[in-house]
């Protein structure tokens, strides 16, 4: 009787709280429009009345939803993504447990009635049993997310409505087989996710159930593998297959026979404990046909010329943090590699890679070395067809930068030296390097003796990011030779006295579309600052100490996007109103704006466009302290003289007026009261 | 009466907590002689378990730390942020990559929202000395849309 009666009691408590969560009113965000609602950690126990029936894409992780039925989400019917992570969802037929008082009662159909529903996301859920049709309904459901509910048989999950599948998410469950059940449809699938499973055998009867599937892209990261059977993967094609965290990399090599994959990743991590590699682990990649391999954070036994020799088909090797001091000379073969990667390892000069046995490279990435790189000398001189070059992070410093160390580069595109020990440019710094687009030196200090220009001869460079350079921005030949130059970023830099005069280093890029100034410690700019910038289209001045006055220089300029955001513009005096009229969109946020009778003309012409004032929400008032932090859009001001005013100066004149006559009849009658 | 504690009990369990603002409890991630590590989380939504296999004043390199906890956001990117401080003072401020697309330093990487996951291994750091003091730090994780993953409020003792 007792558990009886503390089972009645759990109920009336559990319902009561049914009905009071919903009523404490936790509330949807809106995402967009009658259509995306995000209810995350709201606690909820069912799909809130204040959701529309238009809602298309629902995210409902982390509630409460210990039974998910057909009357579930039966109102909302235009569903088409659904997420439901951790909410404690349990979708059966069966009632789960009368001792548990039939909290757990679920029935079939939940879907039935959604038939534009393509996502479901269970993910976190323990699932304890799915009814054979509580995935139908939906007309095209396209991905599935069961990863960690506790699966550890394939059988457990529905086949029926499975026929449109693109992407089904199987990982940190028990499963230790992928043989998926026999009229499991695969036709549609692209990505089968198996990560941090228990998988350690693959068999040919495995890989055959997903025969008809094409184009694959199969992910194995943290199982175990001990074995594959010869043969499984034999004729097979894959998009990318991934083996992360393999302890035995060679029983992969071997089981991958005649397999062809379009990218293998077979890298491993901090926590793996991995055998070392040498030559023999890659043996059986002769076997095989592989474009892409990754093989981050592993350690190379006794590396030599002939670890290789299984790599000459392959386009594109990754050796990020592979502990490399340098690169082998003498590899033979590794003709057709088109992209090598080796970021963060530690190399000491640039030339421990060895380049000259890529002749065809065409992407190098040296990224976050972790010693200092010396560039020395034409260590890349016989990369003739490289077009991107990352070279970021890697404590590079050079004092006579960079046709030495660049020599022969004379396809190279891109560019990148971001985050590096400052660098002396020389006048005509990338000479070798005629064909850059695209140039990053951010946050590298650029060390430029006046008056050299380091980017003339740069005709085809769109974009240069020169943001945290430390300038010297007096210099008016600084950027002079970019005649093609669209995109240019200067955030960062200071300017002389805090002002760009009349005369400045932005003369000699007349064809800028995108300028960034933000951060500059700007207090001024001259009126006719801009003047040969006639097609720039985003301003970004944003992060200075700009005042109204500035407008100016933005007289001859239309339709721009302009962030005056974090300024110090209080007044817009209203002769400097048509140039902020004349551009499309304008972000005056977070600027100490004055909301009093000076600034009546620039207040009206906020309310006026507001569609074109970006970040409303922020642009407040700073003054009068009464309507500090208060919206632009919601200040309501009263200037000129108002009706009461106008009463009071008429009944004034009125008695002006009488007492004056009076005044005149009283005068008149005294001179002429004694004739 | 019985049932009655269990299903009050079971209420309280099940109840949404932590709504009015009241803060997690302290938890002692390591304790040794006059050493001792105290941290709490500060992330509104959840607590999480740590703890650090060996705590001496010498902390050597790659140390083993414990850490479990249920994911609310995913990680394929996830960065860490460190603030050091003592007596009130801001000592050190650095940031540090733990998952990134082009390098998944740990296994855990690129695991998803609803998740629990449970780690025990190294952490890869540098080795240091711990100078006598009381040091306050703060640490975060956040993924690449500077979403909280998780948060600690950590007390450094050592006399």
């Amino acid at each position: 009787m007792a558990p009886c009666v503390s089972c009645f009691l759990l109920v009336v408590l559990i319902s009561a709280g049914c009905k009071a969560i919903p009523s404490s009113d936790p509330t949807c965000t809106e995402k967009e429009d009658n259509r995306t609602y995000n209810c995350e950690n709201l606690g909820l126990r069912e799909i809130p009345d204040t959701l529309p029936n238009t809602t298309e894409v629902l995210e409902f992780s982390f509630n409460f939803l210990p039974t998910i039925q057909n009357t579930t989400f039966s109102r909302l019917i235009h569903l088409i993504f659904l997420d439901l992570t951790r909410s404690k969802v349990k979708i059966s037929i069966y009632p789960q447990s009368l001792r548990r008082c039939q909290i757990n009662w679920v029935h079939e159909d939940t879907f039935q009635s959604h038939h534009q529903l393509n996502t479901i996301v269970l993910t976190g859920n323990p699932l304890i049993f799915m009814a054979e049709t509580s995935l139908t309904g939906p007309k095209l459901l396209k991905h599935l997310f069961l990863t960690q509910t506790g699966i550890s048989n394939l059988e457990f999950i529905p086949v029926h409505n499975l026929e449109n599948l693109e992407s089904l998410h199987l990982g940190s469950n028990h499963i230790s087989s992928i043989n998926l059940p026999e009229n499991f449809p695969t036709q549609n699938l692209k990505v089968l996710d198996f990560q941090n499973n228990a998988i350690h055998y693959i068999s040919r009867k495995d890989t055959n159930a997903l025969e008809q599937a094409t184009n694959l892209n199969l992910n194995f990261n943290g199982n175990d593998i001990k074995g594959i059977e010869p043969g499984a993967f034999n004729s097979k094609i894959f998009q990318s297959l991934k083996f992360g965290g393999s302890l035995n990399l060679s029983i992969v090599f071997k089981g991958l026979q005649n397999c062809t994959i379009q990218s293998l990743w077979l890298g491993t991590f901090e926590d793996t404990d991995d055998q070392d590699l040498t030559s023999a682990t890659f043996e059986g990649l002769c076997d095989m046909s592989v474009e892409s391999i990754n093989l981050q954070k592993h350690r190379f036994n006794d590396l030599s010329s002939s670890t290789f020799q299984c790599f000459t088909r392959l386009q594109e090797l990754d050796l990020t943090a592979a502990h490399l001091k340098g690169l082998p000379s003498g590899i033979e073969g590794m003709n057709s590699l088109k992209k090598l990667v080796l970021n963060a390892n530690n190399f000491d000069q640039l030339c421990q890679i060895n380049a000259a046995s890529f002749p065809s490279l065409r992407e190098l990435y040296i990224k976050g070395n972790m010693r200092k790189l010396d560039l020395g000398t034409r260590c890349l001189e016989k990369l003739e067809t490289l077009q991107k070059l990352d070279l970021s992070h890697s404590d590079i410093e050079a004092s006579d930068c960079c046709n030495l160390q660049l020599q022969n580069l004379r396809h190279l595109q891109y560019l990148n030296l971001s985050y590096n020990e400052p660098l002396g440019l020389e006048d005509q710094a990338f000479k070798e390097c005629p064909q850059l687009e695209l140039l990053d030196l951010a946050f590298t200090h650029l060390r430029v003796k006046a008056p050299h220009s380091p980017f003339q001869s740069l005709q085809l460079l769109q974009v240069l990011n020169l943001s945290h350079c430390l300038l010297d921005t007096s210099n008016q030949h600084l950027l002079a030779g970019l005649w093609g130059l669209r995109h240019l970023n200067l955030q960062g830099n200071s300017f002389q006295d805090g002002s760009i005069s009349k005369t400045n280093l932005l003369q000699t890029v007349g064809s800028l579309e995108i300028l960034i100034l933000s951060s500059c410690n700007l207090l001024s700019i001259d009126q006719q600052a801009f003047q040969g910038l006639g097609n720039v289209n985003h301003l970004d001045l944003s992060y200075n100490s700009l005042t109204g006055d500035s407008m100016d220089a933005l007289n001859h300029l239309k339709g721009i996007y302009l962030n005056l955001a974090s300024n110090n513009i209080r007044i817009i005096p209203p002769h400097l109103l048509p140039a902020l009229s004349q551009q499309s969109t304008i972000n005056l946020s977070h600027n100490p704006l004055d909301c009093t009778c000076s600034n009546i003309h620039f207040i009206t012409w906020c309310k006026e466009n507001l569609h074109k004032l970006e970040d409303l929400e922020e642009t407040t008032c700073a003054n009068p302290p009464s309507l500090r932090g208060m919206k632009l859009s919601n200040v309501k001001l009263h200037c000129g003289i108002t009706g009461m005013g106008i009463f009071f100066i008429v009944v004034f004149v009125f008695s002006l007026i009488l007492l004056l006559i009076f005044s005149v009849k009283f005068i008149l009658r005294w001179k002429y009261q004694h004739i | 009466m019985k049932g009655f504690a269990a299903a009050l009990l079971i209420w309280t369990l099940l109840s949404p907590r932590r709504a009015g603002g009241e803060a997690w409890p302290m938890h002692t991630a390591c304790r040794n002689g006059n050493l001792q590590v105290l941290y709490q989380s500060c992330d509104p939504l959840q607590d999480f378990g740590f703890s650090v296999d060996q705590c001496s004043r010498q902390l050597k390199p790659n140390i083993n730390v414990r850490f479990g906890m249920v994911l609310r956001e995913d990680i394929e990117q996830l960065f860490l942020d460190v603030a050091l401080f003592s007596k009130g003072l801001s000592i050190l401020n650095f940031s540090y990559p733990i998952c990134e697309v082009d390098l998944p330093k740990f296994s855990f990487c690129g695991r998803r929202k609803g998740e629990q996951i449970y780690y025990a291994g190294p952490l890869n750091n540098p080795g240091f000395e711990i100078p006598e003091g009381d040091y306050q730090v703060l640490l975060e994780l956040y993924n690449q849309d500077h979403a909280t993953v998780a948060c600690a409020n950590a007390t450094v003792l050592y006399s």
